[in-house]
């Protein structure tokens, strides 16, 4: 053991030496000089694009300079956690509405609020959007646009089968209304996915709708047990009655990835999905998509969706440059050129002017986008309290309890009695630690 | 320093120490001690210290983000007595790899034995049968297997025509992790190559002798090839058999990373990434990680000692 | 081929006519294996020609309309073209393979052929570091190849194999060593052979095939490998092309299908190539020693 530390100190020793000479030698003494790093997920759309509003910022602050590196979403976080783990978490870093209470609660995110009007310019921000980047009380991230859970709809099905489209109207009740029509001519193709199994935004709009939400301000669940069997149950009449796909089918999506969703595999005429991921959908999918609401849960009822930060910058507290990071960051989202260049692939741009000047540019899908999280109307319920830092782990285990279900293996009352405990039990676990 | 301490602490004691005792030890430890130079600085250098460090943080509540506490032994007595999740994850690694390694082996073998024959086209078989193992677990073996063991896949349409009805084996909780047994049995590559290797180091002349002597084929096999090649067969169950347990890659793709349907694959390492890198819980997943080395290391000390009644090492 | 010689010996005493029989029924089992492991390739490479909404529902082995999209779009689809990816990929699986092949063949002769003291506890210790999920040593990794100042470099990809981490080939190695004929050894020790030169001119030379196999293993391990290099490179000058496969694909956006999968398709040629040129090795392994034994 002596050895590898002496030999450890000796290398560390070595490099800082070597480092230091490069500096001094290679790079002209300029206090100007900084080096950002800035680390995101996407694919190369969005990389150009905010490689192109880099080099606008640089173009305006002279000095400087980037390392810009991306990752695919299921590698971003494994490498972002062992980034920060080590103390080499980049300065700039995008997050998610999912995350982002775990990196605030534990620090490896910077609290912005006193940054306000100073290098930090939100002041036509839209007001969720702030709201949506709190951790209790202060603010952790900036959205980087907004969207809202939607239904991707593939329109040929529907006209295949000479059912109409659904409209903003449309319930559950519609949807089993509409399914021996659709089925008598659909070839084996369902009208739903089931959104029991999609993760926790279905239920979170069904519960919403009805009053209720999934967590309190103060971390806890904030429905019951009956709530939740009434949820398993309807889906199970909406199974046997054939309106949405069966647990063979659903159990194929196991991470509503957009290539393993239902509508994709040509299983169901609509699927849930997020209104930012139009465009990403219809290019893996033959027929013409439009994108319509969440059902409604009665007709009439309304308030379960919301304006969510579809993502954020966030800035490494431990930053060499907290002050020109922030710069970036303030440049990023209220810069006019920028958000042109930006577009919605991101979300809706949240600050007004900015969104102003973009309208008129967009293309038809990309309206399309924009007008569904601009004009939600009486589907558009108050922002909910953010998620507690466990509310991965009980989403995950919402989805195998409604499997379960699914494939007969538990019956709803069960396992809605079932799930409530074991979502505490994660709850509590979280708690303890945090 | 090391090689030296070592031998000092063999020393029998009340012996003179003389010039010719330091050559002794070196003659006797030194050379030894040399071609292990480049790994002992491997070891001591570079692998020792993140080992010690997962199992001191296997104490700890280590979260990635702030600094580890020490909890004892929580996650230990937590993982035996309040986890519904370890016992289901390594019940599905144990039926995993109970059914794909000698699976596994078995095709391996019999291929690479097939293959031995010295047959015309041999190169192109070897190369065809190690394609799938070439592949290994890109995205695109996620892809191709939902197309294969969907319910209306081209498995099932091939039952169709012989008259079977198949279920949704890739997406019913009971045959899912069929689908991870047959795509680890489909990449026997590895393994076959190795058992190749093997055969070709076996000394024609035995053979030669022994077909002189009038031994049938089935004969040579049993007497000859097998107990020639033992030492190669052992290694690879070994090494499947860790691997096995450490299998990750697969469910992960396949399942997307989530275990499911209803945690039918859910294997113990994909569990532990999840523990880790989904719900920040590195200190439990490093706990979790030496339990399933003491469990592998068990099964292979095991082997080791059987090794002796049935490895044939040296002709 | 002077191996061929070997088995004629033992094919003679069975009758010619089973012997063609037998052939046969090898070759119709062996060639409805192939077809069997061929499908996943047939399968991606139609994939690679498919307009990208047919990728994902449709059965059929023929695309309905042939394109070069993606592999023009995959190519150039990134910031950095493939050949940089291509040349990273190259430059350090081949590191890689020299390193694995120098640095544990002289520990698996120590182990197989070498008395000293504490042998089998290395020798334990060697294997145990197998049977830790690399998962939870990755973090404490990171921060000592952090400290050291390597990351963003390709030396935590390569540095550990020059110093022997992979216990993987160390054990194979083992195993084939302590195959070999021991009086070899012994007969070189009594002409006065230093251990250097046993290893160097009789053990290496007889041990073709394992060191071919552990070449070729290396190489297309190193290759397909992608947890290392996604933590360790950060730039994407310096990404292997299976990190570059892998940010074609972010699966709750827009994604590059048709370029993965051509990409996935030419990211195989070399590894294709490397096994087809090498295996020929596996075969001739003892016949080129020229040694009778």
């Amino acid at each position: 053991m002596t050895i590898s530390l002496d030999r450890r100190k000796f290398l560390m020793g070595s490099t800082a030496l070597a480092a230091a000479g490069a500096m001094g030698g290679l790079t002209p003494a300029q206090a100007a000089d900084v080096h950002l790093r800035l680390y995101w997920w996407g694919g190369q759309a969005r990389a150009d694009r905010t490689n192109a509003v880099s080099d606008l910022f640089a173009k305006a602050n002279p000095g400087f300079t980037y390392d810009k590196e991306f990752n695919a979403f299921n590698d971003y976080w494994p490498k972002l956690g062992t980034q920060v783990a080590g103390g080499n978490a980049p300065d700039v870093f995008q997050m998610d509405y999912r995350y982002i209470v775990e990196y605030a609660k534990r620090g490896a995110v910077q609290a912005l609020d006193e940054y306000i009007g100073k290098g930090l310019d939100l002041s036509d921000f839209d007001e969720d959007q702030i709201e949506g980047g709190r951790v209790d009380g202060k603010l952790y991230a900036i959205s980087l646009g907004a969207n809202s859970v939607a239904m991707m709809v593939n329109t040929k099905a529907f006209e295949d089968a000479g059912v109409d489209l659904p409209t903003r109207d449309w319930s559950y009740d519609d949807y089993k209304a509409k399914a021996d029509a659709f089925n008598s001519k659909s070839n084996g193709m369902r009208l739903l996915a089931d959104g029991s199994q999609g993760g926790d935004p279905p239920l979170e709009n069904w519960l919403r709708a009805r009053g209720k939400a999934l967590y309190t301000a103060d971390g806890k669940l904030a429905f019951e047990a009956d709530d939740l069997i009434e949820w398993f149950k309807m889906w199970d009449d909406l199974r046997k009655a054939n309106v949405c796909v069966g647990p063979d089918d659903q159990a194929l999506d196991a991470t509503a990835a957009i290539d393993t969703t239902m509508i994709t595999l040509g299983k169901a005429a609509t699927t849930y999905a997020n209104s930012n991921q139009l465009i990403g959908f219809q290019a893996v999918n033959k027929n013409p998509l439009t994108m319509i609401n969440f059902p409604r849960p009665k007709a009439g009822v309304g308030g379960g969706h919301y304006r969510k930060p579809s993502q954020f910058w966030s800035v490494n507290p431990k930053s060499a440059h907290l002050d020109e990071s922030i710069k970036y960051v303030s440049f990023f989202i209220n810069d006019v050129p920028s958000g042109l260049i930006l577009g919605v692939e991101r979300g809706i741009p949240c600050a007004k002017h900015v969104r102003d000047a973009l309208a008129p540019t967009l293309s038809a899908p990309d309206q399309l986008s924009l007008n569904f999280v601009s004009n939600l109307g009486d589907l558009l319920g108050k922002l909910p309290p953010s998620p507690p830092a466990a509310a991965g782990e009980v989403a995950t285990q919402l989805n195998t309890t409604a499997q379960s279900i699914a494939f007969g293996q538990t019956t709803p009352e069960d396992a809605g009695a079932a799930f409530i405990k074991e979502a505490q039990d994660i709850l509590d676990r979280a708690a303890k630690k945090a | 320093m090391t090689a030296r301490s070592v031998g000092a602490a063999s020393d029998p004691p009340g012996r003179a120490v003389t010039p010719s005792f330091w050559s002794r030890i070196w003659t006797e430890n030194g050379p030894g001690y040399l071609f292990l130079l480049p790994w002992f600085i491997g070891f001591f250098g570079l692998t020792i210290a993140p080992i010690l460090s997962s199992l001191y943080l296997s104490f700890t509540n280590f979260d990635m983000l702030t600094p580890p506490q020490w909890v004892g032994m929580d996650n230990y007595v937590r993982m035996f007595t309040n986890d519904p999740k370890f016992y289901q994850s390594m019940r599905v690694t144990l039926l995993f790899v109970a059914f794909s390694v000698p699976l596994k082996l078995a095709f391996a073998l019999a291929v690479a034995l097939l293959l031995n024959r010295g047959m015309k086209g041999l190169p192109i078989y070897r190369a065809v049968f190690y394609l799938p193992s070439l592949l290994g677990a890109s995205v695109a073996i996620a892809v191709l297997w939902r197309t294969l063991f969907a319910g209306d896949g081209l498995v099932n349409q091939g039952l169709a025509l012989i008259g079977i009805q198949g279920p949704a084996w890739i997406s019913n909780p009971r045959y899912s992790l069929w689908t991870l047994v047959a795509l680890a049995v489909w990449q026997f590559g590895s393994p076959m190559i190795i058992f190749l290797a093997g055969l070709r180091q076996i000394p024609q002349d035995v053979y030669e002798a022994a077909s002189l002597e009038g031994a049938g084929r089935w004969r040579i096999f049993w007497k000859i090839t097998l107990p020639l090649l033992t030492p190669v067969v052992f290694f690879n169950a070994i090494i499947q058999t860790i691997e096995g347990f450490k299998s990750f890659t697969p469910a992960f793709i396949i399942s997307g990373g989530t275990g499911n349907p209803v945690n039918s694959t859910l294997f113990y390492t994909l569990y532990l990434y999840q523990e880790a890198f989904a719900f920040f819980r590195m200190g439990y997943a490093s706990a979790l990680a030496w339990v399933l080395l003491i469990i592998v290391a068990v099964f292979t000390g095991i082997s080791f000692l059987s090794s002796r009644y049935w490895v044939h090492y040296d002709n | 081929m002077t191996t061929d010689t070997g088995l004629t010996v033992v094919r003679s005493a069975t009758p010619a006519w089973r012997r063609r029989l037998g052939s046969v029924i090898a070759h119709v089992l062996l060639i409805g294996a192939s077809v069997l492991m061929l499908y996943p390739l047939l399968w991606m490479l139609s994939a690679s020609f498919r307009p990208e909404s047919e990728i994902f529902n449709s059965h059929s082995l023929i695309p309905s309309s042939v394109s070069l999209h993606g592999y023009i779009s995959g190519w150039f689809g990134l910031s950095r073209s493939f050949d940089t990816f291509f040349l990273n990929s190259l430059t350090i699986s081949l590191l890689c393979v020299a390193g694995n092949l120098a640095a544990c063949s002289l520990t698996a002769f120590a182990f197989a052929r070498l008395e000293f003291k504490g042998r089998n506890l290395w020798f334990a210790l060697m294997l145990g570091t197998l049977m830790l999920p690399y998962q939870v040593t990755l973090i404490p990794q990171y921060v000592l190849f952090l400290n050291i100042g390597w990351v963003n470099t390709f030396l935590p990809l390569v540095v550990p194999k020059f110093l022997a981490a992979d216990s993987f080939f160390i054990f194979l190695m083992v195993q084939f060593f302590r195959g070999l004929p021991r009086e070899l050894d012994e007969a070189a020790m009594m002409d006065g052979c230093s251990p250097w030169r046993i290893y160097y001119k009789i053990l290496l030379p007889l041990s073709l095939p394992v060191l071919t196999t552990a070449g070729i293993f290396t190489f297309i391990f190193t290759w397909d490998d992608f947890f290392g290099p996604l933590i360790y490179l950060n730039s994407i000058s310096t990404y292997t092309v299976t990190i570059a496969l892998r940010t074609f694909v972010d699966s709750t956006a827009e994604s590059n299908w048709s370029g993965l999968f051509a990409m996935s398709i030419l990211s195989l040629v070399p590894i294709f190539v490397i096994f087809l040129f090498f295996q020929r090795y596996l075969i001739e392994g003892i016949a080129t020693t020229g040694m009778k034994r």
